[in-house]
């Protein structure tokens, strides 16, 4: 199996369906090391599917997952392909951090707590490097001053900050983000997206879920359009986002734009 | 009337204790019935299910003889007490079982995907994270149930355990003052049931306020 050197992600052949209705069609999609790709497209083209079938919340039915050039999701017995278990999935998935459009903050813990809980109990990190650790990632996404709240106490757009803080506590390779300002008032979506903006500058290899055409543009490197479950078009920020090619891409963005 | 609350008041140990640990036994022993039912191999689920509706839908009184009867009788010899208790545990286990599985699959779904993906096995990611929504949310149901078993705990006397009933039953063959001894019984329960109400009340505020805010 060739093992490309700059891939960081690689999907081949990645097929998702729910009971009989198939979202993800055959979609190959590489990401590079410190990449940002956005995917953008309309409701129910498979985006939030295909994001979901790289960390395994949505088992793809065929095709692979390569991260680091390493297969995962699957042990290899005695020749043959099986699902891998918890553990092994797991084993993957502290690797890849996600933030949710529903941010997913655990409610009866406090900000602090929601960042310590993972690095101790799935890394094994100590609760005083953990507790240190979570300490740097809020501060990093400015809410060093909300520690001790619970996320009910803090307005949507700190919440998915410290969702962002919590991921990256976990030293992930590549960060998953679901719609992440789809939840929120666009003036609060502003911080969440500068949050992110920064943390690409900063080298982290993202593939972002969005509708924010906008964020594409200035912030991603490619831009990949699906629509009905397959990828129609994909090409640098700048190119996709002006000149689209495919007269799909174009209805969708004309559309967007003139709302 | 005091003479008869002086007398009945001797069952309220026996009436309070045959509660205590039968609840207790169901709220060990309802945890992995409700894990069971949760089980992703459908024979293990069915099992369970089995388990949990064969036991809820036989009489506490009829379950109570029965234990009486079955082990009770054979080489372990139960006392009155020990019979109570295994057969209204038995039956807390299967109604607290159907209380956890509720309040666990009540946590929303958001919450199971993020423990998946912040790589939390699966035993931490219920103890860290699932069941302190869950129980929260079981605790009012519970609490209702136990004002339950405390009132079906009467069976007990039947068999003979020295309980309220108990006490109050015999007194009223000697005086023929039914009435008002089983008065007494009735406000010694309600005394002893409003405590747990208060609880239910107070756990139920409290979590309308969690969801609220």
């Amino acid at each position: 199996m060739p093992v490309t050197t700059t891939a960081l992600l690689e999907l081949r052949d990645i097929c998702v369906s729910y009971k009989h209705h198939q979202v993800v069609h055959n979609v190959d999609l590489t990401v590079d090391r410190g990449e940002v790709v956005a995917l953008i497209g309309p409701s129910g083209a498979g985006k939030s599917s295909l994001l979901r079938s790289i960390n395994f919340l949505e088992e793809p039915n065929q095709g692979q997952v390569l991260l680091a050039g390493q297969r995962v999701g699957v042990l290899d017995r005695r020749g043959r392909a099986v699902p891998a278990n918890r553990r092994q999935l797991a084993e993957h998935r502290r690797h890849v951090g996600m933030v949710f459009q529903s941010f997913n903050l655990f409610p009866h813990l406090s900000a602090l707590e929601n960042v310590i809980l993972a690095q101790v109990h799935g890394l094994g990190r100590s609760r005083s490097a953990a507790r240190e650790r979570a300490r740097q990632e809020l501060e990093h996404v400015g809410l060093s001053d909300k520690s001790n709240m619970r996320p009910a106490s803090c307005s949507g757009g700190q919440q998915q900050r410290i969702a962002i803080a919590r991921a990256l506590a976990m030293d992930p390779m590549l960060m998953l983000f679901d719609e992440p300002t789809s939840a929120l008032d666009p003036e609060l979506g502003i911080e969440v997206l500068n949050t992110m903006r920064r943390l690409a500058d900063e080298g982290m290899t993202m593939v972002v879920v969005t509708h924010e055409m906008h964020f594409a543009e200035e912030v991603a490197d490619r831009v990949v359009f699906m629509a009905d479950g397959r990828i129609v078009e994909q090409g640098p920020a700048s190119e996709v986002m002006n000149n689209p090619r495919h007269e799909r891409t174009q209805r969708f963005l004309s559309a967007v734009k003139n709302r | 009337m005091l003479d008869f609350a002086e007398s009945l008041v001797r069952g309220v140990g026996q009436t309070v204790s045959i509660t205590a640990c039968a609840f207790l036994i169901g709220a060990v022993l309802g945890f992995p019935l409700a894990l069971l039912r949760r089980s992703r191999n459908v024979l293990v689920r069915w099992g369970a299910a089995l388990v949990i509706d064969t036991v809820r839908s036989i009489p506490p009184i009829v379950v109570v003889f029965l234990v009486f009867y079955s082990v009770g009788s054979g080489a372990v010899r139960l006392g009155t007490f020990q019979a109570a208790v295994i057969g209204l545990g038995a039956i807390s286990a299967a109604y607290l079982a159907e209380i956890y599985r509720a309040g666990i699959e009540s946590v929303a779904s958001g919450q199971w995907e993020a423990a998946n993906a912040l790589a939390l096995p699966s035993r931490k990611m219920y103890v860290h994270v699932i069941l302190p929504q869950a129980l929260l949310v079981a605790i009012p149901p519970a609490a209702t149930f136990a004002i339950g078993l405390l009132k079906d705990s009467a069976v007990a006397s039947v068999i003979g355990a020295q309980d309220i009933t108990f006490f109050a039953f015999q007194e009223s063959q000697a005086t023929l003052q039914g009435l008002t001894i089983f008065l007494v019984a009735a406000v010694l329960y309600i005394a002893l049931s409003l405590p747990v109400a208060g609880l239910a009340r107070w756990s139920d505020h409290a979590l309308s306020k969690r969801v609220a805010t």
